[in-house]
Formats: structure tokens, C-alpha cells, sequence
């Protein structure tokens, strides 16, 4: 990962379990591979609208 | 009619068997658990199986239909679930250390639906834990093998319940699908999987995987028997947020296999990367639907390249949060590998979680769009058929989590996006494993499903191969 501050960060949200340093690494890689899936999704959904949960009116349709 | 003639019947003829006093519910009983007894310690299919309770449900079905007082076609039938749908009394694991010894005190909705249906529960099968795979190796109990070959998985995370009907341990098995549960281990094992629409079966009662993905699924051998068997446990459940307020079900009566002008899109750019068996499978299986009278139509949605990404984060995020609690205080005692998953969902920041439901919002109407054009989607289940057990969860080889135009999206997008989805068997390769095609109606055209799903049942009769260990 680029920024080590980030990654612990990101570490600091697991809030539990004891993993090796192994699984921390791979951990740490999956971690930085979703950064990557999120910035390419972010591009993918720039003009979509942003979900809303709107009732509609009991009398009228959607 | 002897043991392996009474097990090699679907479910509509032995629910047939049993309305007439032809085959009682006992001896459909019997010979399945003495099935699952010679079986089980080379498939471990199952974590609990409750023959106590079984015979007495069994004995009480007979007593019931000997009186005219028939309840339907599950009447007598028996049937296994997955083992994260709680049961009154009966040990539900999820396939989990932590669950090991947790006897629910409530039925789960399904299971209600189930006992009113008079159906024989003889078994709570395994699955990946709490249904967190792909593969059923992720299990506590160990991991399924595929009736097939046991050197090769089941599929995942139902992988119990299909290895279970494959295997002729009972006609019927309830599971659950979050991104393929039901189809990928149906296509695996060779047999009929099914997820409805998102929220026309209840999921109260059952251990969430992603709750905005989770469906409850079947698996049987004919079309015709997930028809029978959805009737009686689809409808609203007010204990379900995402149920649906439907007409009754009434899927077997309007089975029509008339797929005549039906137009079914094929997403030929999704097909790179499927092995040639699959592929030449799938172009057999268009030419069955041409030769019906349907319209091929080839479709083109970019925005499904993003599915599996925005499936895997959305699940990953989700099932985070569900298990926030267990894992602060008992991350050791997870399978290492759904802990390792369950650390990376709780890194997804909630920003990050809304630009993954942003990018979901874009493929669903992308998708909905499609469905102007076509009323089906038919595509390959998985891109091969069932990998070796040796290769362990990198086995399905189609996880990836980026933009293309790989079959993982197909597989994924149905459940995503709470769309109904097939999976049943279309050819056999030369290993001898059968392969499955999936077809993917719009949002409630579950009957289209069905219908077109037992068009190609007739045409064709892959259903009727089964695996070598029980023929």
C-alpha cells in the first residue's frame, strides 16, 4: 500500500481477532486490492443518483 | 418397489406415491436415512440429522393421509435444510465452532412452513460457515464432497443440500444463496437449483450472510419439483423486512411449457473464459430453446462487468457488520479463512459501502433495461465444472473483483440484484462431471423461470444422469 498511515487506518477498524503476521498481510493486501475496486466503482457509478428509501403516497403508484 | 427405486423417484411421483397409500411416508423415511447412512461418511453432506423426530413426523403423516386429511404434496416428503435455518430443539451450527452447540428455541419460518406443509424434516445439511464461500470446504464439520467425484468440491455455500438430492439422500433440500449458494453447488452436483425474487420466501429465523443479498433457494431434480415445493413456503412474512406481499403461490398449477416467441438474451461478450465443455454445453442448450420456438437475442450489458465487484464488497461490508459482535470476541474461532474475510469487510469504510450501492443502483437499472428487450437470460452457471477438493477455496477460479467481462459477473449479478435464477444440468464432460446452465428471469417473472426452465426439462434429459456412486 502506497501510504502505511492509511493501512493502519484501515487495520485499527477490525476491532478484534489476533491474526498472524501472515494473515495481516493478507489481510493488508485485500485491503488495499478493495481501495482499488472502490475507486474504479466510484468512476463506474459518478452519475448515478444516490439511493434514497422514499415512500410513495398510499393512492398513488411509484 | 425396492430402496434405490423408492430413492431415484423425483418428488412429484413420490409425493404422488404417498397421496395414494401406494408408498408411505415411513418407508420414504427409511430408505433415505439408510441412504444417508451408507453415504454420508464419504460425502459429509449433513451436520445433524434428527431420525427421532423424522420417524414420528413420518409416522404422523401416514396416520394423517390415513385419515383423508391430505395436506399437499410435501405431505410426507422427506427433506433436509441447510444448517443455518433454525429448528426448535435441533442443534443449528451454520457450520460454525461457535454455533456448535446452540439449540435454538423457535422454528424458523421456513421450517413453519414446512411442518404446516406436513414434510418429513430428516436433516440440517452442511454448508461454508454461516455461508461464507463458495466452495462448502469452509465448513467447522469439514468439508462436502461432490457425489460425483468425491475428489472434487460440492460448490458452495449450500453444498450439503445439493450433494444431498444429487446423491438421492431425499428429493428436496432447502438452502440459501447470497451470491451463488444455490446455483453454483446445483450446477456442481447436477441437479435443479432455484432462487425466487428477493423476499417471496421468508428468510426469519435463518443466519444472514448479507441481508441485502440473502435469498432462500431449492434444490430438487426436476423443475417441476422446485415448482411444488416453492408453492408451499413462498408468501409474506412480516418477520422478514424485504418480504413480499404476493398473490398466492401458485408456481406448479401454472407450469407452462410453452416457450414459443419467448426471447432469450445470451451475454455472448461474458463467455471468454469458459472452458470449451461449458461453452459447446451452452451452445447445444441455445439450439434446444431456438428448436422451441424462442428468439435468441444477443445482448450487450457493459454495466454487468461490475457486478462481481460490486457483489463481493456489498456482501463483504455487509456480513461485517452481521458479525461485528462474534468477531471482536471470537475471531480464533472462525475458519481462518471466513475470519480473514470478515477483517477485510470491517476495514470497508461506510462511504466506500454507498459508492458500492451507488454502483448496484446503475447495473439494476442497466439490467432493467435489458429486460425491455428479452424475457430471459440464459448463461453458462460457472465457467467449468466442479474443481478438486486439493484446490480448496481458489478452486472456483472466479473471484475476481474487477471490471471485465468474466463469467463470475454473471454469476453474481442474479443475486445482486434479487433477480429469480436456475441453475439445472445441461451436459456432462469428459471427467464425467455434469455442467450447468442458469437462467435468469426479471424481478417476479419467477414463472417465466420455471416455465422455461421445464421447456428445456422435456426437451432434453441431463436430469435424468446421476452420479456413479448411486447408480
Amino acid at each position: 500500500m502506497a501510504d502505511p498511515d492509511k493501512l493502519t487506518q484501515r487495520l485499527a477498524l477490525l476491532e478484534g481477532g489476533e491474526f498472524s503476521p501472515a494473515d495481516l498481510e493478507a489481510i493488508a493486501e485485500e485491503i488495499e486490492d478493495n481501495l482499488r475496486v472502490v475507486a474504479e466503482l466510484e468512476e463506474f457509478a459518478n452519475d448515478t443518483a444516490w439511493i434514497s428509501h422514499q415512500a410513495q403516497p398510499k393512492d398513488r403508484k411509484a | 418397489m425396492d430402496d434405490a427405486e423408492l430413492l431415484d423417484l423425483s418428488l412429484t411421483d413420490l409425493s404422488w406415491l404417498i397421496a395414494a397409500r401406494k408408498v408411505s411416508a415411513a418407508e420414504a423415511l427409511q430408505a433415505t436415512l439408510t441412504r444417508l447412512k451408507a453415504l454420508d461418511d464419504k460425502l459429509n453432506a449433513f451436520i445433524t440429522v434428527c431420525a427421532e423426530s423424522a420417524r414420528a413426523d413420518a409416522k404422523r403423516a401416514d396416520q394423517e393421509i390415513t385419515a383423508g386429511n391430505y395436506r399437499g404434496p410435501l405431505h410426507g416428503i422427506p427433506v433436509s435444510i441447510k444448517d443455518l435455518f433454525e429448528m426448535n430443539g435441533v442443534l443449528t451450527t451454520g457450520g460454525s465452532k461457535i454455533l456448535q452447540d446452540w439449540l435454538p428455541e423457535r422454528d424458523s419460518t421456513l421450517v413453519e412452513k414446512l411442518r404446516a406443509a406436513g414434510a418429513v424434516i430428516f436433516g440440517k445439511t452442511n454448508l461454508d460457515e454461516f455461508g461464507h464461500g463458495g466452495t462448502s470446504t469452509l465448513s467447522h464439520f469439514g468439508p462436502v464432497h461432490n457425489p460425483w467425484n468425491l475428489d472434487r468440491i460440492a460448490g458452495g455455500s449450500s453444498g450439503g443440500s445439493a450433494a444431498a438430492v444429487a446423491a438421492r439422500i431425499g428429493p428436496l433440500s432447502y438452502g440459501t444463496e447470497t451470491g451463488s449458494s444455490v446455483r453454483r453447488p446445483a450446477s456442481y452436483c447436477g441437479i435443479v437449483g432455484f432462487k425466487p425474487t428477493f423476499g417471496i420466501i421468508s428468510r426469519h429465523g435463518s443466519f444472514r450472510g448479507a441481508w441485502s443479498q440473502d435469498h432462500v433457494g431449492l434444490f430438487a431434480r426436476t423443475v417441476k419439483d422446485i415448482a411444488l415445493a416453492l408453492d408451499p413456503v413462498a408468501g409474506y412474512d412480516a418477520r422478514d423486512p424485504a418480504s413480499v406481499r404476493q398473490d398466492s403461490s401458485a408456481y406448479a398449477e401454472r407450469l407452462n411449457e410453452n416457450v414459443k416467441r419467448l426471447r432469450v438474451g445470451v451475454l455472448g461478450k461474458f463467455l471468454d473464459g469458459v472452458d470449451g465443455p461449458v461453452r459447446d454445453a451452452f451452445t447445444a442448450s441455445s439450439k434446444v430453446f431456438a428448436d422451441a420456438g424462442c428468439e435468441i437475442v444477443e445482448l450487450d450489458v457493459p454495466e454487468i462487468s461490475y457486478a462481481a465487484m460490486t457483489s463481493m464488497l456489498t456482501s463483504s461490508a455487509e456480513s461485517a457488520g452481521i458479525n461485528r459482535r462474534w468477531f471482536r470476541e471470537r475471531a480464533q474461532d472462525y475458519v481462518p479463512h471466513v475470519a480473514r474475510g470478515i477483517a477485510v469487510g470491517m476495514a470497508i469504510t461506510a462511504s466506500e459501502y454507498l459508492t458500492v450501492q451507488r454502483a448496484r443502483h446503475r447495473i439494476r437499472e442497466a439490467v432493467r433495461a435489458a429486460y425491455d428487450q428479452v424475457d430471459i437470460i440464459a448463461a453458462p452457471t460457472t465457467a467449468r465444472a466442479a474443481p478438486p477438493l486439493a484446490q480448496g477455496v481458489q478452486g472456483n477460479g472466479d473471484d475476481s473483483r474487477h471490471a471485465s467481462y468474466n463469467q463470475s459477473n454473471l454469476l453474481r449479478f442474479p443475486s445482486m440484484l434479487g433477480l429469480p435464477g436456475c441453475s439445472l444440468p445441461c451436459g456432462i464432460d469428459a471427467d464425467g462431471l455434469p455442467i450447468g446452465m442458469q437462467l435468469i428471469g426479471a424481478w417476479f417473472a419467477d414463472q417465466t423461470v420455471l416455465n422455461t426452465a421445464a421447456a428445456y426439462q422435456s426437451a432434453t434429459d441431463w436430469h435424468h444422469r446421476k452420479p456413479a456412486l448411486v447408480d
